[in-house]
């Protein structure tokens, strides 16, 4: 069973997007992570799920209805919500602070049953905070406050909890301590838990899935293994990082190596990318993300990449559909490529429709312009044009062309 | 470890707090120039009381002493009640609302507003009564919710007030027509003292006519209240932790603000403006019964009523027979209480 939908949301503080366009599902029974730099919208994402924050486009299906079409009281009764801030002021003991997460299920000036009576004692054993129930909550320590804001959201007895940063004021010790408790709800209860955290390799180490936010798009989602990637990481958080399975606890686990400073002075750097048929997406992605300026061409007018580049506002130098590259598109992209600092080439098959393109390239090369070839992707075949393509290419290597074979050697290629 | 005496009863609470302000007001109705007994003030309500005046026979009283009672004693202690119950009520609930230990009934502008109003009534020398109250009440009614209303539209963010615009936009409203009031007393200084006089609070000499009229409304605003007192309990988790635990918290800010005005407006038109009841009130009380707002609110307001007896009684004895502004009792004794509480909050740390 799906116990959250999103589907494509979109939200804004005043029309500047926090979320853009992310859709994800959670099954019934699931331990997800959110996880991305600050700023990426984790906890606004977080919010939109349990209705706090109203989607501008998109919705969010609730246990497979529109969470709009719930009453508050409602939604409370199937998700609950451990917030980022758990400071109280005023003194309540912690069985008045479990108690309180009744208050959905109970009327205005309704007593707690013994059914209610049950829920809470049940949360505090299980949370651990039984035997300080009557302490007050102003007098704990961070780890036990937090212990007991889950028991809250546990005595609400909702399928789903939801938890923002739930760790991130805790001791090492206190944050194992947490997401133990989290698995144990998760295992023996069933609960589906989502949470925003920034522990990468706690994240790895107790979800079933993770889900990578940046600039409030989810840039990768899936098992751990599949997210947490060197390439996903430098994407999201501009950070080189070994990813390796840690021969302890047998997770993934990132290792920071080293942070990426030439950031900023990436902003001036030129690159003009010769692609197609969807074989520089990715790279443009990358690229547009770390903030080089790019020109694209020649590509056909309604090509993937074309698609692309246009959707981001990029300059490309293009030529009618179906047909091969002419004179006047050949022109403006050489006035492109004399204009930039680097020719980066994918290993798009070529034909006759788009030797030219790879001609060029040759040339620049020829005038002493730094050429990368990435060949990232796999194709069955290079060469349609009857072995002219492998001969410029073999010609190309001798005169000094770069080769990467992935993202990361190649972004470590552009200084 | 903090020892935990709270009581844990609602129900013993509040019966142990009501019988001691029905003693106080025994007592305190005995006290001054004329000597009469507690028994004989009791006497003098139940014979007012229909069915009860044949049981309890009120003869041994003579006709003076039931007059002092009943037209002006009595008038007076429940006045206090009324307005003590009030402002306490009031103050818990801004406190509790706006998570601010320094909230009273006043944080929002209501005294400036209606000392405003007051000044601009007393110095025209408005004498035109409205159903039993006089033009300095009525002026000082408009001029509260005039203030509470500006400055909940300053604060307001579209459809939501974030508790710490509005204490802004209730400081800067409040000087702001503090300033006006002074300016006023400055030009007119001939009614100067008359202003002081009202801006520092009395409960003398009102009769029964504005009890029988504001006792029912501020009565049932406090009920009201008394039914947002969960809510109020689970906003002080967070305001996004209590929406996802299903209360509205933006209609209840509204509702709590709305009838706290009204209630503070109300006393404050009759008793000028009262300090310190609302801020210390509620701290004490919360001491004693703990935050849970389902029994801090009806405490509060039993105990303020019990507080404002006192000091009136003082206020009206202690230099008799002239009187003291019951607003000076109450921050004479309210200051230096609110010192120990802060010193002892300070020692907690």
């Amino acid at each position: 069973m799906i116990a959250v939908n999103a589907k494509n949301i979109v939200f804004g503080y005043s029309s500047t997007p926090v979320i853009r366009d992310v859709s994800f599902q959670a099954e019934s029974g699931e331990f997800i992570s959110i996880i991305g730099p600050n700023g990426s919208g984790k906890s606004t994402l977080l919010k939109t799920i349990n209705g706090l924050y109203i989607p501008e486009s998109g919705q969010v299906e609730l246990l497979g209805k529109n969470i709009e079409e719930y009453k508050r009281k409602d939604i409370a009764k199937k998700i609950s919500l451990v917030p980022q801030d758990t400071s109280l002021d005023f003194e309540f003991t912690i069985e008045e602070v479990v108690t309180m997460g009744r208050h959905p299920f109970k009327g205005r000036f309704e007593k707690e049953d013994a059914m209610d009576k049950e829920l809470i004692y049940e949360a505090m054993e299980m949370t651990n905070t039984f035997d300080i129930r009557d302490r007050l909550i102003t007098e704990i320590s961070g780890g036990e406050r937090q212990r007991v804001f889950i028991a809250k959201a546990l005595a609400q007895n909702t399928q789903i909890m939801l938890l923002d940063e739930p760790t991130s004021h805790l001791d090492i010790n206190h944050q194992i301590d947490i997401l133990n408790l989290l698995r144990k709800m998760n295992q023996e209860k069933g609960i589906t838990i989502i949470l925003v955290i920034h522990d990468i390799n706690l994240a790895t180490r107790y979800s079933d899935r993770i889900l990578l936010l940046k600039k409030g798009s989810i840039i990768s989602q899936g098992t751990p293994e599949d997210v947490i990637t060197t390439e996903n990481i430098l994407q999201a958080y501009g950070m080189r990082a070994a990813v390796e399975r840690n021969k302890y606890t047998g997770h993934i686990s990132v290792i920071p190596l080293e942070v990426n400073k030439r950031i900023r002075s990436e902003m001036n750097i030129k690159i003009h990318v010769i692609s197609g048929g969807g074989s520089g997406q990715d790279l443009i992605n990358v690229l547009y993300q770390r903030g080089y300026q790019m020109t694209l061409g020649v590509l056909n007018a309604g090509d993937t990449d074309w698609q692309y580049a246009k959707s981001l506002k990029i300059p490309v130098a293009e030529e009618k559909p179906f047909s091969g590259i002419s004179d006047k598109a050949e022109k403006k992209n050489k006035e492109m490529i004399s204009d930039t600092d680097f020719v980066v080439m994918t290993n798009v098959p070529i034909g006759s429709g788009n030797l030219k393109n790879l001609q060029m390239a040759a040339d620049a090369l020829e005038t002493g312009k730094k050429v990368v070839y990435l060949s990232e992707r796999k194709y069955d075949e290079f060469d349609y044009t009857g072995g002219a393509a492998t001969s410029i290419l073999s010609h190309m290597v001798e005169n000094g062309l770069v080769i990467v074979e992935s993202m990361e050697q190649l972004l470590r290629k552009l200084t | 470890m903090k020892e935990n005496i709270r009581i844990k009863s609602f129900g013993i609470t509040l019966l142990i707090l009501i019988i001691l302000l029905v003693v106080t007001i025994g007592i305190t109705a005995t006290i001054g120039s004329a000597s009469i007994s507690p028994v004989d003030v009791y006497k003098v309500v139940a014979s007012k009381i229909p069915g009860l005046s044949s049981v309890v026979g009120a003869d041994s009283i003579t006709a003076s002493q039931y007059s002092i009672i009943w037209s002006v004693r009595l008038p007076r202690v429940l006045l206090g009640v009324i307005v003590g119950a009030g402002l306490s009520i009031s103050g818990a609930s801004f406190q509790g609302l706006l998570k601010n230990p320094m909230a009273d009934p006043y944080i929002l502008g209501i005294s400036s507003g209606a000392a405003l109003g007051a000044a601009i009534a007393i110095i025209l020398k408005l004498n035109v009564a409205f159903i039993g109250f006089s033009g300095i009440s009525v002026m000082a009614f408009i001029g509260a919710l005039i203030a509470v209303t500006l400055v909940y539209n300053i604060g307001r963010i579209r459809n939501q007030v974030p508790v710490t615009t509005l204490l802004l936009a209730g400081v800067a409203v409040g000087q702001f027509l503090t300033a006006i009031t002074s300016l006023l007393m400055v030009i007119y200084n001939r009614d100067m003292t008359k202003i002081i006089y009202w801006t520092l609070g009395s409960l003398s000499g009102k009769g029964w006519t504005p009890i029988t009229t504001i006792s029912l409304p501020m009565i049932i605003a406090m009920a009201i209240i008394l039914f947002f007192a969960r809510d109020i309990n689970i906003m002080l988790t967070g305001e996004e932790s209590a929406k996802s635990l299903g209360v509205n918290v933006e209609k209840t800010k509204v509702y709590i603000l709305l009838l706290g005005t009204f209630i503070t407006s109300m006393a404050v038109s009759i008793s000028g403006i009262i300090g310190f009841v609302g801020l210390i009130i509620p701290h004490i009380v919360r001491l004693i019964v703990g935050p849970d707002h389902r029994i801090l609110l009806p405490a509060s307001a039993i105990v303020g009523s019990i507080f404002m007896v006192f000091a009136d009684t003082i206020a009206r004895t202690v230099i008799s027979p002239m009187e003291i502004p019951v607003g000076i009792i109450t921050a004479i004794f309210g200051g230096p209480f609110f010192i120990y509480l802060l010193r002892s909050k300070k020692k907690a740390l």
